[in-house]
């Protein structure tokens, strides 16, 4: 039924993918952006244990992706609390005005 | 009621825990009633388990609690142990103890420096009573270290109780310190008596005492008697005591004269099995006793304050205590440990009341012609002198130390020595006691007196009068049984009539130099008489030549040490700890992307690391 | 092969191209479109990769509850014009140069141990469905099902301490 490609090709989509929401997490100030590409960033991580699980025909694979959509649900949950108390408090989008904890 | 023992130290530590917990906010009758009554009630169960211990006829009763804690081999249990001398102890803790905190009712009500410490003051004394009772009733030396060690700590807190003046913060620290010196020698006896026996228990650790080689029982036997030494005050860590009378009178009475500095007298009584294998420390156990005697007795006669001249009379009584059980007059000993308890009490509240009447004015030579205006403290003081001289026949302190001195007369070493010392000292304690009283009561009134005492004052100095002389045939009549036969000798022996007549000699001498009919001032003003007064006063310059000794030195090194050589290694490790951590924080922009960067960065690393092995 | 190659890369190449939109719009919609158009197509990847419940969750919960969860926000903070504005005030190009050295170094090295691998890494072509992922996820895998829920309390618990309206004024007396 499935496809059978190298499982190379299907790491690479995933290693591409991550990097672009790296790329999006250093260039973007603006936290929402921000957060969009963390959960680009962890999407590629779940597909590449996807492409694990699918090399041994495994479900092993797909759990941890499920485990890794609790994961960005959670983030994603308290993620967004925080941006509205930003919002509110320093009037802006910007991660940077947020740093009160430098040392 | 034998069962119900548990409840002699629970109930003043109950006592304890509720003032403690309230934290002065109880109304001071309540406190007062809590105080005296957790003691009072404690003397009560304490009789009626003395009534029944007595009366079963059994050696010894002991009640397990608890286990304290349990290593390996060695398990501790916190456990009551009764026996005689237990027993003995019991009583004049609990007994006198009450009297001494009923008249503390009235003499810490409304106290001019502290009167808003009532709460504390019982809190302390009824915590210094469970500690006492830890200390007799110990069936095991880790227990009865315990005591040892929470009396010093309450001994400490009620010299220090009018803590406002930094001199009375000194005396406590100066009480504290000198008999750690001791209590450190008497935890290394104990350690040494661990190792030897593998048991601290005291019932085993005596029965095997056997087994220790003459030497090692000669060690554990001094170390212990430090101890003893520091606890009760005698030579050379006696310059404590005199200090120590900084606290409230009543603290003094209990502590400082009835039950804790006998502890010493008590640890030795208690360890007798070691000290029988070790004549040597025995030996040492009677020198102290002698010396601590007479060097008191003649600081005694140069004292001005009273409250001075009954602590180093207290230190010279304890010394004939530990001269009694150096020259194994083991039941005379504990019987002059009791009747000591009975009249050293009645004299110090004695002077407490009169104290109290002048306003706290404690010198004697203020005082004068009191007799006709205090006749209570009077009669109390008076009775209370005549046990301090041992008045032949009618007073208690007659049978306790005339059997001591005519036991110490038949001790193969040296005996006739001690007797002489013995003697001469209660010459010269008659002598002293003598003056105190014609100085402070006869004569011209020089303070005027306001007695203000009620029956919760007067009623415990009738009490003690009581004890102070009947105290001697209930000592013969009862504890002859108990702690077997006190004194061998008639009264009709020639020794014994010298014994006797003797100390009066010292009454008949006291009366007209003192009242001024004899007199003495060239004797006295002259330049060595003057000299030897004023060494005599200063406590033989024990403190001197401690200060220069021990203090001055100690100050000198730590003013030298002001910077702490030692500490500069930490402090080393500290500076170069915060120049890194100001390096690190560099880092911390509190940036989120230039985190992230960090990160990624840090994730090329790994993966090369992983990617190149 | 060739098919089943096209079938990968396809959606490969979609899920690409809107991940790289979704980084360089500057309106937070667009943008969050264009998410929903790249998780779709990793769904895909999963579906052909013979992994139908992982697609059907991608599907149903980023696509659905996560991004439905950022519109919520976005419509609450009311980014309009001036926001877009802002927003290429803040994305200049130069911005882009520094990060993008580092991603791109970032790629050669993981490109480079990518190929490394070992040869003959063909997936099976098996499809495991939610059967077989249920048994597994329930038996051996308890342990992190309770872990995750003990995540999704916390967040919960979290997320509402953090959205309550009027948190800051308890901060500063």
């Amino acid at each position: 039924m499935a496809i059978e490609v190298p499982v190379e090709h299907v790491l690479l989509v995933a290693a591409a993918l991550f990097l672009l929401g790296l790329l999006g997490v250093l260039v973007r100030r603006n936290i929402i952006f921000l957060l969009m590409s963390l959960e680009v960033m962890m999407n590629s991580a779940g597909l590449a244990f996807i492409a694990a699980g699918a090399k041994w025909g495994a479900p092993d694979g797909q759990i941890m992706f499920m485990l890794i959509l609790a994961l960005a649900a959670a983030e994603v949950a308290v993620a967004l609390g925080l941006v509205l108390q930003i919002s509110r408090r320093f009037d802006t989008l910007d991660v940077d005005a947020a740093s009160e904890l430098n040392g | 009621m034998l069962e119900y023992l548990w409840l002699v130290p629970a109930l003043p530590l109950a006592g304890f825990f509720a003032l403690f917990v309230t934290e002065g906010k109880l109304p001071d009758k309540i406190v007062a009633v809590i105080g005296a009554g957790s003691v009072g009630l404690a003397a009560l169960v304490a009789l009626g388990a003395g009534i029944e211990f007595v009366q079963s006829g059994e050696a010894s009763y002991s009640q397990t609690l608890w286990t304290w804690m349990a290593v390996g081999n060695f398990a501790p249990s916190i456990s009551l142990y009764l026996d005689p001398l237990s027993l003995v102890m019991t009583g004049v803790i609990t007994g006198v103890g009450f009297l001494i905190h009923l008249f503390a009712t009235g003499y810490m009500w409304k106290d001019h420096q502290e009167p808003e410490g009532l709460s504390r003051f019982f809190a302390y004394m009824n915590l210094f009573v469970f500690a006492m009772l830890m200390l007799v009733l110990g069936d095991n030396l880790l227990v009865l270290f315990l005591g040892w060690e929470g009396v010093g700590l309450c001994s400490y807190l009620l010299i220090g109780f009018y803590h406002r003046d930094p001199e009375n913060g000194y005396a406590a620290r100066k009480a504290f310190v000198v008999t750690r010196v001791g209590d450190t020698l008497m935890a290394i006896g104990l350690f040494l008596l661990f190792r030897e026996l593998a048991t601290l228990d005291i019932q085993t650790a005596l029965g095997d005492a056997a087994q220790l080689d003459s030497g090692m029982a000669t060690a554990i036997g001094l170390l212990l008697l430090g101890g003893a030494v520091g606890k009760s005050a005698q030579v050379p860590l006696q310059t404590w005591l005199p200090d120590a009378m900084a606290g409230p009178t009543p603290v003094s009475a209990l502590i400082h004269a009835a039950t804790m500095v006998t502890a010493g007298v008590y640890l030795i009584a208690r360890m007798k099995g070691i000290y029988d294998l070790a004549p040597a420390a025995q030996f040492a156990v009677a020198i102290v006793g002698l010396v601590t005697l007479l060097i008191s007795s003649f600081t005694a006669l140069t004292q001005t304050d009273i409250k001075r001249i009954l602590a180093y009379s207290t230190m010279s009584q304890i010394g004939y205590m530990f001269m009694a059980l150096g020259v194994g007059a083991w039941s005379a000993g504990i019987f002059h440990l009791m009747t000591h308890a009975f009249f050293k009490a009645l004299l110090f509240l004695a002077s407490g009341s009169v104290i109290l009447a002048l306003h706290h004015e404690q010198d004697i030579f203020k005082m004068g012609g009191l007799w006709r205006k205090l006749p209570v403290p009077f009669a109390s003081m008076l009775i209370g002198s005549g046990a301090l001289v041992a008045l032949p026949f009618i007073t208690s302190g007659f049978y306790s130390k005339d059997a001591i001195l005519l036991t110490a007369h038949g001790y193969e070493h040296h005996g006739g020595l001690f007797w002489f010392g013995g003697v001469l000292a209660a010459v010269m304690t008659a002598l002293y006691t003598t003056r105190m009283m014609v100085v402070a009561f006869f004569g011209e009134t020089k303070t005027e007196p306001h007695d203000s005492s009620r029956i919760n004052m007067w009623g415990p100095l009738v009490v003690l009068c009581v004890l102070s002389i009947g105290g001697g045939w209930l000592g013969i009549g009862v504890l002859d049984g108990l702690l077997g036969p006190i004194n061998e000798f008639s009264h009709a022996h020639p020794m014994a009539l010298t014994t006797m007549i003797l100390p009066l000699i010292g009454i008949f001498l006291g009366w007209p130099i003192f009242r001024g009919q004899i007199d003495l001032s060239r004797l006295v003003g002259s330049t060595f008489g003057d000299a030897l007064r004023r060494f005599w006063q200063s406590g033989w310059a024990f403190d001197w030549v401690y200060d220069r000794l021990f203090v001055k030195p100690f100050v000198w090194v730590a003013r030298v040490n002001k910077g702490d050589a030692v500490d500069l290694v930490f402090r080393i490790t500290a500076a170069v700890t915060r120049g890194l951590h100001h390096i690190g924080a560099l880092t911390q922009t509190g940036r989120l992307r230039w985190y992230a960067a960090n990160m990624a960065i840090g994730l090329i690393v790994v993966v090369l690391i992983v990617a190149s092995a | 092969m060739t098919l089943d190659l096209a079938l990968f890369w396809i959606p490969a190449l979609v899920a690409l191209a809107s991940t790289l939109l979704v980084i360089t719009r500057k309106n937070a919609a667009h943008a969050l479109i264009y998410l929903v158009v790249s998780l779709l197509s990793v769904a895909v990847i999963f579906f052909v990769l013979g992994a139908p419940f992982a697609a059907a969750l991608e599907v149903v919960i980023y696509a659905g509850a996560i991004v439905v969860l950022f519109l919520f926000v976005v419509m609450m903070l009311n980014l309009g014009n001036t926001s877009v504005m802002r927003e290429s005030r803040w994305l200049r190009p130069g911005m882009w140069v520094a990060p993008a050295i580092l991603v791109s170094v970032l790629l050669i090295t993981m490109v480079y141990v990518i190929v490394g691998l070992p040869d003959a890494n063909v997936t099976k072509g098996e499809m495991v469905g939610p059967k077989a992922v249920g048994n597994e996820l329930f038996r051996p895998y308890l342990l992190a099902v309770e872990l995750a829920g003990f995540l999704l309390l916390a967040a919960l618990i979290g997320a509402y301490h953090l959205g309550r309206r009027y948190l800051e004024q308890r901060r500063e007396p």
